[in-house]
């Protein structure tokens, strides 16, 4: 007859295989979403989307897959939302447990490093095969984000250049014509200081104390407007160390620490959200991203100018959003289907233009987001930017760029609370970056 | 079968012992396989990634120790990681365990109120991390902070530090903010202090003692072993500071703030390292190892245990 008793040794060794049988269940493959339906297979398939919107958001997607769902019996689609700071956090663990849904957002900045590890598949074999998908419509500034090997893992929905926001209480206040067309740096630099006034009770900075945030967009608008580069156009090594960096990174401290024409970092602090949307600032940075913010909070008259010119001419940063299919997607014909529509101009216009939610990445879409409450009187500087002198802001082809991120953004904080100098800086970026561009290009080679 | 079993002879007492030893194993069996998956699983899994360069989601190979060589000899901002934490984990358990045995004291005085003030010391320590942390951010707000405004009122100063946006005084405003939960090791330290016999104080008294030879002689060799754990626990927590950085600093002004298990989850989420981030948690597990063995070995030295001799 066998032990009725369990033994400390006989009890190790059940729990060790009842672990070990959960553990190899875990890593059974998972079925494919398409497959698992029997016979409602046949009728419809299902769709799941990963996305960020916030709940008052969350009632245009609504509407616009409801739409879908009637256009397209066959498909039903599962939206599952993320809070956009999860969402990049998320996504790597989906993958690696291969349970990403159909359909996921992609930020510009993880377009490279999630189709390089596998997380994104190719989309090119549906945009070739579908006629009605204008591809030709969406900027080419935009799509070059989420292109990986020559081809698209990805379609922008939202691109924005980054041009001047001003606060026109303020000018008025102060008796000044507002930004022109025509401004250069240097004119932003002159009304910046003339507009400062710290001495009432409520300060006013004429400039915001934005820095080149070394990172994917302001470079363009404060280093290559005075001859300077951030990183060569293969992303493979830094090209801070010059004449001109230094000398446009010096007008941005200058204006904090010098002039005191902008709030120092421990200034900023007093502000629940910043001291532009409180209205304290004359001139700020601005995306066409950060509208529905400013419309929501700003409680001042407000506009949006042309990003002014330096020695080296005009220039600003512009980035973006989109959508791609996963590796794990069951149903990629199926999701192509819903992105096709989702991603037309008319699907834009929906979603992105009209709501005001974000410029569409579309030029055809563009004016729908003009015409909509959110944009500013001058919104079509916006569209002027894009057309004209806006490029994609690097780093955003190499594996590196979360890294080169939090390299040069510790070193522009230090610069803005005026810990370090601009040449410590600078040879400090320089130092560290060349080693992570290294270790890079070993992992991609 | 039923038969045999009734005719099979029972063991009085030893079966009831038996079958409560069986009970036992069936009781803890889910938590036990939980901890064998769910932590033994991913440590070891840990310890063979720090071998690899995965990504956490594709792996080119095993790449022996060059995780470990480059965290050693290259990488500048590990160093720095490892003093920041250094730094924190001195100071906020200091500061802890002697505000924790300064209010535990306070507290253990048969005085009105008491009960009341216990709950309030205590309350903090079930707070939210993350609602607290921001609480925090508003009270070293350099201009309109709290902080700032008691130092500049009662101190010969015109302006209080910049806390969280200097790389100075970033370090001693996270240690400040820890203090926050001294009301749990309050509470251990104030149930020691009640399990010190009265005998011992009024021997002592006899003797000649005031209250500092008291407190010197009696209160802190019978309070030693609960400082010791009070100690103890408190580096293992401090070394693991990560929910303070991510809402309060993220690692700045500079490298400030960059603390060893943040650096783990920089390395891991943020740039796909998941090998080297392995071979960063082995680090951080020996570095706590380490100082626990060291903790335990001074230990012999000042703690003190009843009935030892």
């Amino acid at each position: 007859m066998a032990s009725t008793t369990l033994s400390r040794r006989r009890f190790l060794a059940f729990s060790g295989v009842a672990a070990g049988a959960v553990a190899l269940a875990a890593c059974a493959p998972p079925t494919a979403p398409g497959a698992d339906a029997g016979g409602m297979a046949a009728e419809s398939v299902t769709v799941s989307t990963a996305l960020t919107w916030e709940a008052a958001f969350q009632t245009t997607q609504q509407e616009f897959d409801a739409n879908f769902m009637e256009e397209n019996p066959d498909i039903v689609l599962e939206p599952v939302y993320n809070t956009w700071s999860d969402h990049n956090q998320v996504v790597p663990t989906w993958a690696a447990a291969n349970t990403l849904p159909d359909i996921i957002y992609v930020h510009g900045s993880r377009a490279f490093p999630w189709a390089f590890e596998g997380i994104t598949v190719s989309m090119q074999s549906h945009i070739d095969a579908d006629p009605d998908f204008n591809i030709a419509g969406v900027w080419e500034e935009a799509l070059r984000l989420y292109r990986f090997e020559g081809e698209q893992h990805g379609i922008p929905y939202d691109h924005g250049p980054i041009i001047l926001g001003y606060n026109k209480d303020i000018f008025d206040a102060a008796g000044m014509d507002y930004p022109a067309e025509d401004w250069t740096i240097e004119d932003l630099v002159e009304t910046s200081i003339a507009l400062t006034n710290t001495e009432g009770d409520v300060p006013i900075w004429g400039w915001r104390g934005d820095m080149p945030n070394f990172g994917n967009g302001t470079n363009r608008n404060m280093l290559n407007t005075y001859g300077a580069n951030l990183y060569n156009d293969e992303e493979t090594a830094i090209e801070l160390d010059t004449e001109e960096a230094r000398v446009a990174v010096q007008i941005w401290v200058d204006l904090i620490h010098k002039h005191g024409a902008a709030p120092t970092p421990a200034e900023s602090e007093a502000f629940e959200q910043n001291a532009w949307i409180a209205g304290q600032c004359g001139m700020s940075l601005f995306a066409s991203w950060s509208t529905p913010t400013q419309y929501s909070f700003a409680n001042y008259a407000w506009d949006v100018a042309p990003w002014p010119a330096g020695p080296a001419g005009q220039s600003c940063g512009s980035f973006g959003s989109g959508f791609s299919i996963t590796k794990n997607s069951g149903n990629p014909s199926a999701s192509w289907r819903f992105l096709g529509s989702y991603l037309s101009t008319e699907g834009m216009e929906f979603m992105w233009g009209s709501s005001g939610r974000g410029s569409p990445a579309r030029a055809e879409a563009y004016q729908s987001w003009l015409d909509s409450e959110p944009a500013s009187d001058s919104a079509h500087y916006f569209l002027h930017a894009l057309e004209n002198y806006a490029v994609t802001g690097r780093p955003y082809q190499t594996l590196a760029a979360p890294q080169l991120l939090d390299i040069t953004g510790r070193y522009q904080t230090l610069l803005r609370s005026g810990e370090i100098d601009v040449d410590t800086a600078i040879t400090s970026i320089v130092e560290e970056a060349n080693v992570v561009f290294a270790e890079a290009a070993e992992r991609m080679a | 079968m039923t038969a045999s079993v009734a005719a099979r002879p029972r063991k009085p007492g030893r079966t009831l012992q038996k079958r409560e030893e069986r009970d036992f194993w069936i009781a803890i069996s889910p938590w036990f396989i939980g901890l064998l998956l769910f932590t033994g699983g991913p440590v070891i899994a840990s310890l063979v990634f720090s071998f690899t360069d995965w990504t956490g989601l594709n792996l080119s190979g095993f790449i022996g120790l060059e995780n470990y060589r480059v965290l050693l000899v290259e990488d500048l901002v590990f160093w720095e990681t490892v003093y920041n934490t250094f730094y924190y984990t001195f100071g906020s358990v200091l500061l802890g365990t002697l505000g924790a045995l300064f209010v535990a004291l306070l507290l253990n005085q048969n005085l009105p109120g008491t009960y009341f003030l216990r709950l309030i010391y205590y309350l903090p320590s079930i707070a939210s991390g993350v609602a607290i942390s921001i609480l925090w951010i508003w009270l070293f707000n350099p201009n309109v902070g709290l902080i700032n405004f008691l130092l500049v009122k009662f101190l010969p100063i015109d302006s209080g530090p910049a806390w969280l946006s200097s790389q100075t005084w970033s370090k001693p405003a996270l240690i400040l903010k820890s203090t926050w939960g001294i009301g749990a090791n309050m509470i251990i330290i104030l149930a020691g202090l009640q399990g010190v016999p009265q005998s011992l104080y009024e021997a002592a008294r006899i003797d000649g003692a005031n209250v500092y030879d008291e407190f010197r002689h009696v209160t802190i060799p019978m309070l030693s072993p609960v400082l010791f754990f009070v100690i103890v626990i408190s580096t293992i927590n401090a070394f693991q500071i990560l929910t303070d950085i991510l809402v309060m600093t993220q690692g700045g002004p500079g490298t400030s703030t960059y603390m060893l298990v943040y650096y783990i989850y920089q390395n891991a989420f943020q740039y796909l390292k998941m090998g080297y981030a392995s071979a960063l948690a082995w680090i951080l597990f020996t570095i706590i190892l380490a100082l626990t063995l060291l903790q335990l070995w001074g230990s012999r030295r000042w703690v003190y245990y009843e009935g030892e001799t």
